[in-house]
């Protein structure tokens, strides 16, 4: 019990120092230990050797709902997890932020909209966040089997908040997924992350 | 009764009211207004509308105090704000001209912006096209926006707006507004700018700029988003008569372009260069590629390190088409010895003694055969890749995956046990000129019983045919079918070898008296085969589609047996079973092809749970080492393992001491997740085994599965 806090810590602690420095694609993706909704610790590196999509999120956010509530969100998460990808949904928004929804909120939240990531991970210190350099509600990363960001961006290519604009958007993350499975390079691997800033702390 | 009178009485003031409604909401205005906005749309024509005169529209956004919209980049987050423009023929809309906005941190993001109030100008262009009406002649000009304004929250908000110009006099009232957006204009710098990468930052230079501005410290913003590291501290430092800048590039970079637009400003003025870039951008993707198949089967070969499971384990990543080609053959070398393939075997030595007496027809039987067995297998195999091809998820053992497939396979092998046990003769109730077919053409003969042998043996992949196959499907369609015609030959080497080499032939016992009891005997694996079978899709489609089964396989047995007998008693027979068979048929046939309907429910049996995708990642998350079964009713392989090894006491002992959690992926029936979660392993049919364990690679077992290669994976664990 006692180590594991420790570790928390300590891991807390180191990605506290390289937070300066987000990964470009192509660079090691920085481990992280998050607890999930029903307060478990998750790492990223648990899950080496399958590809990972990284999905910050905020339920209070239009973008973000712009994606759940149309099913765009959900489908695309269903169909990764359908390919055997990992998916971790990253809630960064500060407790202070009149935003804020508890972890087992979320959840349900994503449930009501049949979205099913692989765990809702709570940053509320926004520690991920920073380390990934993630800037808006939605913004996404894959990272690789070997751990290596692959993706960095959003999560279609019309950034607006019209539902409407889905269907005739190119789907980044989809897009990406497909070609990574199939061994081939992600041909879109930086795209331009659109929503509601992160509701970071301090 | 009050209530009543008054009725009348309202609809007639609903009715006066309704066109004073309709005409108070009537069509868009100029302005809109929202909790955090008045957004006015204006116009600006000092001279009159007229060709080549200056005519200028704009959306006037007045923010509430700590609201934004946002700037053509808008930073870190955010969106431009966007107009869509509804003119006459002949009027066209320039770009936004956007004055000098402001950067606005949130905390460790940046954004570019307005607060206050802002007025956004579009230039219009009248072309000689356009004629005014002669009568009074307004310009209707129509104006779709969407603005995304943030506080900290940001609320996407959109106005539809509509005013008229008139034609033939001027529009001057909103002027000052106007003047102050061209005065907040960024100037075009007469100097030059340029941008030189200097490793993951860039340094800029800007010469030209307004003696007064020397020494005074300057805001910059590109107009290219997605570039530099917006919230981060940079530099500026004045050099003689040049402004220049060190400012960080964003290390998730979107754009390399080779001309950056920027502004600089002070307060409310601005100016604005193209600055050229000069170096290479460093590099945002490095090229990966390895996929997760690939990579899983490689690291399982390392985890491996020289045990049993080493040597088992796919080599997928290391596989080349020589190799896969030579797996393909041991498999199907080895498909002959494999529990599914024994009735076929018995077919094979019943033709064998048949022949045995006769050289050439045993030679010319053995090729026909073996051209039978590699004929299916390629057509199998192309038939697969056809379907995959057009997006079915589909792995080897598809076929088995259908009801109709398997009943269709234990009428088939009923017959054939019939036949062998001597209830009939081909002969006796077949058009007589097809009988004779049969008897004059044993090379059809042979090809078709090489035909069955692959129906059936197909659903059993055999050890070195499992990554063989799983390489094929990703190989050109030619060299896939060549790993599938490869099986075809590995599983007719044997009986070719056998009949050609006539050492091997004399091996065999001289014909007699004892191959009437030795057909007979061999009808009882036919049987054994049916009630598999049966046993499948009971799996598949419940007690009632086994049930239904059952019933038509005697009543299509009393059918073939009504046809052997002779005279009145066949014609009255016949007719009987024909028809009871056909009533059977239509009343009890679709419960054989119905899903049974708790197909997922959970097979308890000693701590196995099914399998669901996402479901291994939840427990290795959780620090849980994984078991994983993939298995079908229809695999007897699977069916031997789990029997055998799987029940095997001390595997089970181990398996509860590590906690082990067991999951059992079931593809009896057809499972797209399944067939994924099959891909990612590299295979493309059962039996699969893996253990998932935390922070390192599956390993995949063998598909026959030994007691010790299971302990000895565990004990790694």
């Amino acid at each position: 019990m006692m180590l594991r806090r420790t570790f928390f810590a300590l891991s807390a602690l180191a990605l506290a120092w390289s937070a300066q420095a987000a990964p470009s694609v192509g660079q090691a993706a920085p481990d992280f230990a998050l607890k999930d909704a029903d307060g478990k610790a998750v790492k990223l590196s648990d899950f080496r050797g399958k590809h990972v999509v990284l999905e910050w999120t905020n339920p209070g956010c239009p973008y973000v709902r712009k994606h759940y509530d149309s099913g765009n969100m959900p489908a695309t998460q269903k169909e990764a997890v359908g390919k055997g990808v990992v998916w971790l949904a990253i809630n960064s928004t500060e407790r202070a932020s009149y935003e804020y929804m508890e972890p087992a909120k979320v959840v349900a939240w994503q449930q009501a909209r049949k979205a099913q990531p692989t765990a809702l991970l709570a940053d509320e210190d926004g520690v991920a966040g920073k380390a990934y350099g993630a800037r808006t509600t939605p913004h996404m990363y894959i990272v690789d089997p070997q751990g290596k960001l692959v993706y960095a961006g959003g999560i279609d290519s019309i950034p607006s908040s019209n539902p409407e604009d889905i269907k005739r958007a190119v789907n980044y993350v989809r897009q990406g997924l497909d070609e990574a499975l199939a061994g081939k390079p992600i041909s879109q691997a930086v795209t331009r992350p659109y929503g509601c800033s992160v509701k970071y702390k301090g | 009764m009050n209530l009543l009178r008054l009725l009348p009485a309202a609809f007639l003031a609903a009715f006066l009211a309704l066109p004073a409604a309709a005409w108070a909401q009537g069509g868009p205005k100029s302005v809109v207004s929202t909790e955090r906005v008045r957004a006015e749309l204006m116009a600006h024509a000092p001279e009159g509308v007229a060709p080549g005169k200056s005519v200028w529209v704009g959306l006037q956004v007045a923010h509430q105090p700590e609201w934004h919209t946002y700037w053509k980049n808008s930073g870190d987050s955010g969106l431009p704000t966007q107009l869509q423009w509804t003119l006459p023929q002949g009027v066209t809309a320039g770009e936004i001209a956007w004055p000098v906005p402001k950067k606005i941190p949130i905390g460790n993001l940046a954004n570019y912006g307005y607060e206050g109030t802002v007025l956004l100008p579009v230039p219009l262009t009248i072309s000689p096209d356009f004629k005014p009406s002669f009568l009074g002649g307004d310009i209707d000009v129509k104006l779709r926006a969407s603005w995304l304004v943030c506080k900290k929250e940001c609320i996407p908000e959109e106005g539809e707006f509509a005013i008229k110009l008139p034609a033939k006099s001027t529009t001057a009232l909103n002027a000052a507004a106007f003047q102050a957006a061209f005065d907040a204009q960024p100037q075009a710098l007469k100097g030059e700018g340029k941008a030189v990468i200097d490793g993951n930052a860039i340094k800029l230079t800007v010469s030209g700029l307004p003696a007064a501005l020397r020494g005074k410290t300057l805001e910059f913003f590109p107009e290219t988003g997605e570039v530099i590291e917006t919230a981060a501290q940079w530099t500026q430092a004045w050099q003689g008569d040049d402004w220049t800048a060190r400012v960080p590039l964003s290390p998730q970079r979107a754009h390399s372009p080779g001309v950056m637009p920027i502004v600089l400003a002070l307060g409310d003025q601005g100016w604005r260069t193209e600055a050229k870039v000069q170096g290479e951008w460093p590099a945002v993707a490095a090229v990966t590629g390895m996929s997760a198949a690939l990579e899983a089967a490689l690291r399982a070969n390392q985890a491996g390190g020289g045990s049993p499971s080493a040597a088992l384990a796919p080599t997928t990543a290391t596989l080349t088409l020589a190799a896969a080609l030579l797996g393909a053959l041991l498999g199907g070398l080895i498909l002959n010895l494999m529990p599914c393939v024994f009735p076929i075997l018995a077919i094979k030595v019943v033709g064998f003694t048949r022949h045995a007496d006769d050289r050439r027809s045993h030679r010319i039987a053995g090729l026909a055969y073996s051209a039978g067995v590699i004929a299916s297998f390629a057509a199998l195999g192309a038939l697969m890749l056809t379907l995959r091809a057009a997006g079915e998820q589909l792995g080897w053992g598809f076929q088995l995956q259908s009801p109709a497939v398997v009943a269709v396979l234990a009428a088939l092998f009923t017959l054939i046990g019939l036949n062998l046990a001597g209830l009939f003769q081909f002969g006796s109730f077949l058009p007589s000129s097809v009988a004779a077919l049969e008897a004059r053409h044993p090379v059809a003969n042979a090809f078709l019983s090489g035909v069955l042998a692959v129906a059936v043996a197909s659903p059993c992949t055999a050890p070195f045919m499992g990554a063989s196959l799983g390489f094929a499907i990703g190989l050109p369609a030619a060299e896939a079918l060549l790993v599938f015609a490869a099986i075809g030959v590995g599983m007719a080497l044997p009986y070719l070898a056998a009949s050609w080499v006539p050492a091997v032939a004399r091996l065999l016992p001289r014909p007699g008296a004892w191959m009437e009891t030795f057909r007979k005997l061999m009808a009882f694996p036919m049987f054994a085969t049916v009630a598999w079978l049966v046993w499948v899709l009971g799996q598949q489609s419940g007690i009632d589609g086994a049930g239904a089964l059952l019933v038509l396989l005697v009543a299509m047995s009393m059918v073939i047996w009504a046809l052997t007998l002779q005279g009145r008693a066949r014609a009255v027979i016949a007719a009987i079973s024909i028809v009871s068979f056909g009533l059977l048929a239509w009343a009890a046939g679709a419960s054989i092809t119905k899903p049974q309907a708790q197909q997922q429910a959970v097979r308890g049996e000693g701590g196995w749970v099914p399998w669901s995708p996402g479901r291994v990642d939840q427990l290795v998350a959780s620090g849980q080492p994984v078991f994983v079964d993939f298995t079908a009713a229809w695999c007897v392989t699977c069916q031997y393992n789990k029997k055998t090894t799987l029940a095997n006491a001390d595997v089970l002992a181990d398996l509860s001491a590590k906690k082990v959690a067991l999951l059992r992926a079931d593809w009896t029936r057809r499972d797209p997740a399944i067939t994924a979660a099959l891909a990612q392993l590299g295979r493309n049919g059962v039996p699969v085994y893996v253990f998932y364990k935390q922070g390192s690679a599956p390993v995949v077992l063998s598909e026959i599965l030994g007691v010790e290669e299971v302990r000895s994976v565990i004990a790694k664990l």
